[in-house]
Parts: C-alpha cells; structure tokens; sequence
C-alpha cells in the first residue's frame, strides 16, 4: 500500500519536472542549435530520461524516454520536421535513449527495496531491542535476587522462579516469530506443501496456550472434516498466532471463538474475541508489520503476530481481514482449496 | 525400583550441567562424555540403560553413532536437538533413535520421556499376551482390541495402524516409519493415508480430537503414542 502510495502521488509531480526540463531543452536546443552539434543536443535530451529514471517506475520511463526520442527526431534529425529518419546510425541513439533508461531504472529499483529492507530492519531492531529487553529484565532481575538473597521463604521463591519461566517462554515465542518474519520476508523459507488435517493443528497450537485458557476460554468448531493441501508447520503458527492475538486483546474472562469450516472451494479460519471499541478503519492496518492497536502498550507482543499470519495466508494464496462486528473483532482467514484429497 | 544408568553425550557444558543435576536429584544414576570417540567406549564398558544424544558432537555427527548402537543395542536413545531442526530429528530417528526433545526444554519434560523410554523397554523384555494401554487392551494371541472393555469397531487399516501404535508406544514415529510399517512400501510420502487414518482413529478412541491422549502429534515429524499406565 505504502508502495502504490509514494508512486500515484509522486509519479507527477516528477513527471511534470521532467517535461519541463526537456521543454527547457528544446527552447535551449533550438536557440543555440547553430553552436551546439547534434551530439550535444541529443546528449541534453537524455536529461529527462534520468531524471525520471531514478524513481524506478519503469512505465514512467518508458513514457519519457518515447517522448524525448519523439522530440529529438521531430526537431534535429534530419529531415527536420518529420518522425523519418535518413540515417540509420539514428535508430542507434534511440535505442541508447532507452538503454540508459533502463538501466538505471533498474538501479533505482534496487536502491529502493534496499531501503525498504533498511526500514525494516530498524524497525526490526527496535521492537527486538524493547519486547526481549522486558522478560530478559525480569529474568536478570529474579535471579539476582534470587542468587544473593539466601533468607527467602519457599513461596516467595517458587513465585520468583515461574515469573523466570514465564518470561522466558515469552521470549521463546518471540524469538520463534521474529525468525520466522524474517525467513518469511525474504522468501528463504523452506515451504514444505503436503496434506494438513486442521483438527490435528489446531491440537498441536493449543499446545502453546495455559490449560485455563484451553478449558475455559476457548471454543473450537471445526467442520467437514477433509484434508486440506498446504503447509502444516506454518499453518499451526497461523492458529498460534490468531488465538494468540484474541486472548492478549479479548475482555477478561470473556470466551474467543475459533471456527474452521470448509466451504468446497475454500477453507474459511475465523477467530472472534470480544474487545472495547475499535475503530473500523484502525482494523485495516492490524496487519501491516509492527502495528499495534493504540493504548496496548501495556500488551506483550510486537504486532509481528499477526503481520506474520497475513505472509503465510499470502503464502496459500488466500486472504485475510479483519472486522469490527458483535462487540469484538472478527480475524477470517480464507484459503482457497487447491487439491483435493484421494477418498481412499 | 532400579537404579538406572543414563548415559550423556553433550559437549555443551551447561546443558550437560543441566542434565547432571537434574539426574541427580531424581535419583539417576549417570555417566557423561563430550564427544563420539568417547561414547562408544563408554558405552561398552558400562552398558548403561538410555542414552541421550546430542546431534551436534565436536567431532562429528551424533547420527552416526546412534546407528553405530543400533547394530549392537536396543537400549532407548533419547536425542538431543536444537528447535527448527525437523530434517535432523527425523534423520535421527530414521536411524533408530527412540524419542527426541529440542532445546530449551523443560527438565519436566525431558523427565516424561526419559521415564516413557525406559519403561517400554521392560514391558518389551517380559513377553505377555496382553498390551495394556490407558483404557486399551490388546490380546496378541486373538488379535482383538479393547476400548474401555469393550470390542472395538475398526476398519482393516485402522486397526493395522492402532497395532503398530500400540507396539510402539511411547515412541517417536516418524510420518515415513508409520506409513512403511502399515501400508508398506512404496506408500513413504502418502501422507493423505496417514492424516486421515490418525483422524478417523482419534474419533474413535480420543474424548476430544483436538486435545488427544493418546495419538500426540510431533509437528513436522511425526506422531507419539503416549501410554500412561
């Protein structure tokens, strides 16, 4: 979105720049054509085609490379006045035109995603630098106290050692999405499609969560059993990380919902949690990477949750929204069901 | 009860420690070595009673010397492994190792499965007509399976697969052993067989499929039977 954004809006303002300097030019060009040779001119009218080069849209690039050739014929190559050209050797230059274009599109489109990747990273950073700081401190802390206070009763001891276990499941579960972001983005994952039974995932997910959770707060129902054609690893922290994502911002003791049915073409993932109001448009951008709803800070996590379901859902080819509706919000996921399994 | 001896081949001074103390304190007896050279012979001369393996040795895989065990030995292997490390547990396993657990674990854990390890390897010494697994009975001599006393309805492959489950309990199987086993070879990567096969089985003998008992899944590598006798 970000990406479509920056192009419609800037695609323009650096066009109209470009027209103008090869207005410029022509002016230029066409006052001083008796001082200037021919290379020269032509060498003027590539100006307009770096220019807009460097933004890296290669329709953009297209368009004023043809515009400057037309503008470079029709005006200085012989015969003047006309799109006909005598010389072959012209051709040549024009196709130059559009090397060069090339070539540097291509460049800034590197630099670009270069870039992109920088943000990232930073951003990256930061959430490690402050999600790992929190359960590490209190890891660091307990033990210290642990180790130098010998006059501590067993309770307060106990106490102190599950707040240890507590914080290091947290990280461990952090660490595991921030990997798995990682190798997700740059596509290095090693995707390992075969047949899924989602009852058995969601089995294996519910693993991650406390029995509470599990016995009191949580209803499943899952449909029509049928095998479903995708990756079992990946699709198990899909469902970690929905029902992850309900229990953090569900209202206390209320029950999340996860429904899984399969509706012949796709397979359709919904969890519902109960939530205090929340802005619908707020809801679109629940999945951008490292967003989190607004007064959470008080929530562990990252937002690189549920960034990390819209990957793999990506990954399936299907698609995932979000919506505000009975008081809470409704995640849906739906995966298109691409092979069906052989009835034995 | 016995007092077991547990072997320990783990060059990480911590996890070793780890281990060590854990052992310790519940009253295993152990023994510890850092590399492969050194396990072979420790392993010879004191014939210890479960091994737990660490997959990365400084001098070479532990792979390698579980199948090394497996040609003299049917003692329970316990590997040692890092998370992420699907490909090498069910290579390890496919060599013969027993059960796996990944680092961090938790001493809990590694406890249940050093325990679950140790036990199946008694009840296979004393051949007896009867397995006896939670609320499942099979009598080997008339072939029939028991759930909660009474005969269960199972399809041919059903009840081929619940056998193989029941033979192999406590056990690590991985997707490829199970599918070998049952179906035969040849039918290694069909795993549509597998999946739908453990559902149909699970509707049968589990109160609730998604939170099974006895049908435990290892994401990515395979399936436990886990008995709590």
């Amino acid at each position: 979105m970000i990406k479509n954004f920056s192009f419609t809006h800037g695609i323009y303002a650096y066009i109209l720049k470009a027209l103008g300097i090869l207005l410029i030019i022509t002016l230029i060009s066409h006052v001083f054509r008796d001082h200037l040779d021919i290379i020269n001119i032509g060498l003027i009218h590539i100006i307009p085609v770096v220019i807009v080069a460097i933004h890296g849209n290669t329709k953009a690039t297209i368009f004023i490379t043809i515009l400057s050739v037309i503008f470079f014929n029709f005006l200085y190559i012989p015969p003047l006045y006309s799109f006909k050209v005598h010389n072959e050797l012209y051709v040549w230059s024009f196709v130059i035109f559009g090397i060069v274009g090339w070539i540097i599109t291509i460049q800034a489109k590197n630099l670009y995603t270069q870039t992109k990747q920088n943000e990232m990273r930073e951003s990256l950073l930061n959430i490690i630098s402050h999600d790992l700081r929190t359960p590490l401190s209190t890891i660091i802390g307990t033990t210290n106290l642990l180790l130098y206070n010998s006059n501590l009763d067993e309770k307060s001891t106990k106490n102190l050692l599950e707040d240890v276990n507590y914080a290091s499941m947290r990280m461990k579960r952090l660490i595991t999405n921030i990997l798995d972001s990682t190798r997700l983005s740059n596509g290095g994952i090693n995707l390992k499609f075969d047949w899924c039974d989602f009852e058995d995932i969601v089995g294996v997910a519910l693993e991650e969560f406390s029995d509470k959770q599990k016995d009191e707060l949580l209803d499943i129902k899952i449909e029509d059993f049928r095998l479903f054609w995708g990756d079992n690893v990946l699709l198990k922290q899909l469902i970690i990380n929905l029902l992850d994502n309900a229990f953090k911002y569900s209202i206390n003791n209320t029950k999340v919902t996860l429904d899984i049915l399969d509706l012949n073409d796709t397979l359709r993932i919904a969890v519902f949690n109960q939530s205090s109001h929340i802005d619908e448009t707020k809801l679109k951008n629940i999945f951008d990477k490292f967003y989190r709803l607004e007064d959470s800070n008080d929530i562990s996590g990252s937002g690189i949750g549920l960034s990390i379901c819209k990957s793999i859902v990506g990954i399936h080819g299907g698609e995932i929204k979000a919506s505000a509706v009975n008081k809470g919000i409704l995640i849906e996921a739906i995966l298109p069901i691409i092979k069906k399994a052989n009835l034995i | 009860m016995k007092n077991y001896l547990i072997q320990i081949i783990e060059d990480d001074p911590s996890v070793k420690k780890l281990l060590e103390i854990t052992f310790k304190e519940y009253e295993f007896n152990h023994i510890s070595c850092e590399n492969k050279k050194n396990a072979m012979m420790m392993f010879l001369s004191h014939n210890p009673d479960l091994l737990i393996v660490d997959l990365g040795l400084p001098d070479g895989d532990g792979k390698e010397f579980i199948k090394q065990v497996r040609e003299i030995s049917k003692i329970p292997v316990v590997v040692l492994s890092a998370r992420h490390d699907e490909k090498e547990i069910i290579a390890a396993l496919d060599v013969g190792a027993d059960d796996y657990i990944t680092k961090p674990f938790s001493v809990n854990e590694l406890l249940a499965r050093i325990r679950a390890n140790l036990r199946r390897n008694i009840s296979g010494e004393n051949i007896s007509s009867k397995i006896l697994c939670g609320e499942l009975e099979m009598d080997i001599a008339s072939r029939d399976i028991f759930f909660k006393n009474e005969q269960l309805k199972l399809t041919p492959i059903e009840y081929e697969l619940l056998k193989y489950f029941l033979l192999n309990t406590n056990k690590t199987l991985t997707h490829k052993q199970i599918l070998k086993e049952v179906w035969g070879v040849g039918y290694q990567s069909e795993m549509q067989y597998l999946r739908t096969y453990v559902n149909t089985l699970r509707k049968k003998i589990e109160q609730n499929s998604t939170r099974p008992n006895y049908i435990k899944t290892e994401s990515g590598i395979g399936y436990r039977f886990c008995c709590n006798n």
